[in-house]
């Protein structure tokens, strides 16, 4: 939900239950002055008809008058108000008085005298309150309303912008990102942490891929002088065999480890863009090409190749693109059986390369994160599909991975 | 023929030179760019073998005024940044080959030895080991002046396997060398085992001797030697 919206539901709720309490204290509070007003005019008229009293002994005209009665034996001053209704002939209903009554001496006869005055219809008030309150609410209402947006629209516009900036960058992205100012603390105080936070990110990341370009290849130099020294030492005649075995794996490992090496800097090289040359590749070409390169091991695995290429030609760098068919083509050999089969596909939609190979669990979701491998091959890194994931993801293209039993299938998309 | 290794890492350096010196090369070493200019201006190599980064310079300036001074000498870059950029940029301005570390010694003497023919003979001196004739220019092997009928690995394999005579190759070498290092495949060890029955029966049909000598499952021999 919105902000705008969910502080206008919450304004909105507030004032629908205002209302009823609105109305309730209003009524009282009217109703309360009302009276108090009757009272002191009542108050006054007394005050005037005693003085006359005093001075004349009869009863002045007044319009409060309400009726004079002589006190009874059970004479005491006694003076209050009280709420009536009468029957008004003239407007033919009825109407709410407010009457005071106290004693006095009229003639030395003890009288008590009565005053009324009209009150405000209960039900014309309230409805009257209902009204008048509907309408200020609704005045609220849409008040808030507008200057709700208006404020949304205006205060929150360098948020807004700011968020649709943060949305399209990540911490890959070599140029810096640019935050718009705001006259407003809070979003001051959040883009100085967001910007904190995003330093820290480059930061972090830029020592990590250093780490990890340094180490990939300063560990080259000193594998090569190894590697040197174990094959002078294989070529030694004094070795005995288990000593020979010893340094025929010691071989093995280091060569592991020089792919490795070469492997996770052809990946941060690529991270770091460094293949930017965009060639108009001509993948029917370079696909047979590297069918070429490998055709001897292809027969030599007595494996049956049938193609289907459509020229195609794309926009890429033209190492990156050469890796990646041949990574793709590379698994669909290495991972074949003997006698089995590949299928290649090439039109300028997809590049599809079906194999035979074993009924494996791979799942898709971990099949291009490094250093996972299928079952048989202990011999390979689990590298190849990392490196081919990444060039996909320089250009855009999408690469779908599918098995039907024992068929596995790459689909390569040069289109999102 | 005469070559000047420039590499910072003396134990890589000796290697080097030493492997050269067995092949019969007069090698020098220069572990810094300031002993490598020194070199090049007092003697004349035919083989200049470069590491890019070195501690007091970059490899690439050593190429540059070589070039300048129109030396005529085959250069080969040595570099462990395997930097696209510095591959073609080296190219450009003059060397002749680039090698990605760690390089087998091998690749490394198949390349020099390539690249001395191309520079020296203009590519057109045979190689000859015995009765075994090949010409690189034609991709041709002949056995006591017969054709050899090769597939194009069984050649690219022979010819490795007599520019580096008497050394021990291992498979990774041979694989990395017909296929780039861009490909490894489990397979390709059974693929060169294949072709290795395969080389030695065509050259035995032809009489020719068996030189391949299996080093254990290490790697492979091509020797007349014990």
């Amino acid at each position: 939900m919105k902000l705008v919206r969910k502080t206008n539901t919450y304004y909105l709720v507030f004032l629908v239950l205002l209302f009823p309490v609105m109305i309730v204290v209003d009524y009282y509070m009217i109703q309360y002055f009302v009276n108090n007003e009757v009272e002191e005019i009542l108050l006054h008229e007394r005050e005037r008809i005693e003085y006359h009293l005093d001075r004349e002994g009869v009863l002045p005209d007044s319009n409060y008058l309400f009726k004079t009665a002589p006190a009874g034996e059970d004479f005491e001053t006694k003076e209050e108000f009280k709420d009536i209704v009468l029957f008004e002939a003239y407007a033919d209903k009825k109407i709410p008085y407010r009457t005071y009554s106290f004693s006095s001496t009229i003639d030395s006869q003890p009288v008590i005298i009565s005053l009324k005055h009209v009150l405000l219809e209960i039900n014309e008030l309230i409805w009257l309150l209902f009204l008048s309150t509907s309408f200020i609410i609704l005045l609220l209402v849409t008040g808030f309303y507008f200057i709700n947006r208006k404020i949304y629209k205006w205060a929150w516009n360098p948020f807004f912008k700011n968020l649709s900036r943060l949305k399209q960058y990540g911490v890959t992205q070599k140029e810096p990102i640019e935050l718009d100012d705001s006259k407003i603390t809070e979003f001051e105080e959040l883009n100085q942490v967001i910007m904190a936070m995003i330093d820290q990110g480059k930061k972090d990341f830029q020592n990590l891929k250093e780490f990890n370009e340094n180490i990939s290849h300063e560990i080259q130099t000193p594998l090569a002088v190894i590697r040197n020294k174990v094959v002078l030492l294989l070529e030694s005649k004094n070795l005995d065999e288990k000593e020979r075995e010893r340094m025929q794996a010691v071989y093995e490992e280091i060569n592991k480890l020089s792919k490795i090496g070469k492997s996770l800097t052809l990946i941060s090289r690529i991270e770091n863009q460094e293949f930017k040359r965009l060639d108009s590749v001509d993948l029917a070409v370079s696909i047979e090409n590297i069918l070429s390169n490998m055709e001897e091991i292809i027969d030599f695995k007595h494996i049956d190749i049938s193609r289907d290429l459509n020229p195609t030609t794309l926009n890429c760098d033209h190492i990156l693109a050469d890796i990646l068919f041949t990574n793709l083509i590379k698994n669909a050999v290495q991972h074949n059986k003997d006698g089995g089969s590949i299928k290649i596909q090439l039109n300028s939609e997809k590049f599809e390369i079906t194999n035979s190979g074993e009924n494996t669990e791979l799942t898709t979701e971990n099949l291009f994160s490094r250093f996972q491998k299928g079952s048989s091959t202990k011999e390979s890194l689990g590298l190849g599909l990392a490196i081919s994931q990444k060039i996909c993801d320089i250009y855009g293209f999408r690469l779908v991975y599918d098995r039907k039993d024992e068929m596995h299938t790459f689909s390569l998309f040069f289109k999102r | 023929m005469k070559v000047l290794v420039i590499e910072d890492n003396v134990e890589l350096l000796q290697d080097i030179k030493c492997f050269l010196e067995e092949e019969g090369n007069i090698c020098e070493i220069a572990p810094s760019y300031k002993s490598a200019n020194d070199k090049i201006g007092f003697f004349p190599y035919d083989i200049l073998i470069v590491d890019i980064t070195l501690p007091d310079g970059n490899g690439l300036d050593i190429i540059r005024s070589v070039k300048k001074e129109s030396i005529d000498l085959g250069i080969i870059i040595i570099s462990a940044k395997n930097a696209v950029d510095d591959r073609i940029h080296g190219l450009e301005i003059g060397a002749d080959d680039y090698l990605t570390k760690p390089f087998y010694l091998s690749e490394l003497n198949a390349r020099i030895k390539a690249l001395y023919r191309r520079k020296a003979y203009q590519g057109s001196r045979e190689i000859i080991f015995n009765e075994i004739r090949i010409n690189p220019d034609s991709h041709e092997v002949f056995v006591h002046g017969k054709l050899l009928n090769l597939t194009k690995k069984e050649y690219d394999i022979i010819h490795f396997f007599v520019v580096n005579r008497h050394r021990l190759i291992t498979k990774e070498a041979i694989a990395e060398h017909l296929w780039g290092d861009d490909i490894d495949m489990v397979d390709s060890y059974k693929f060169i085992y294949t072709h290795l029955a395969n080389l030695r029966k065509k050259i035995a049909d032809l009489k020719g001797n068996d030189y391949i000598q299996s080093i254990y499952s290490v790697g492979y021999k091509f020797t007349d030697r014990e």
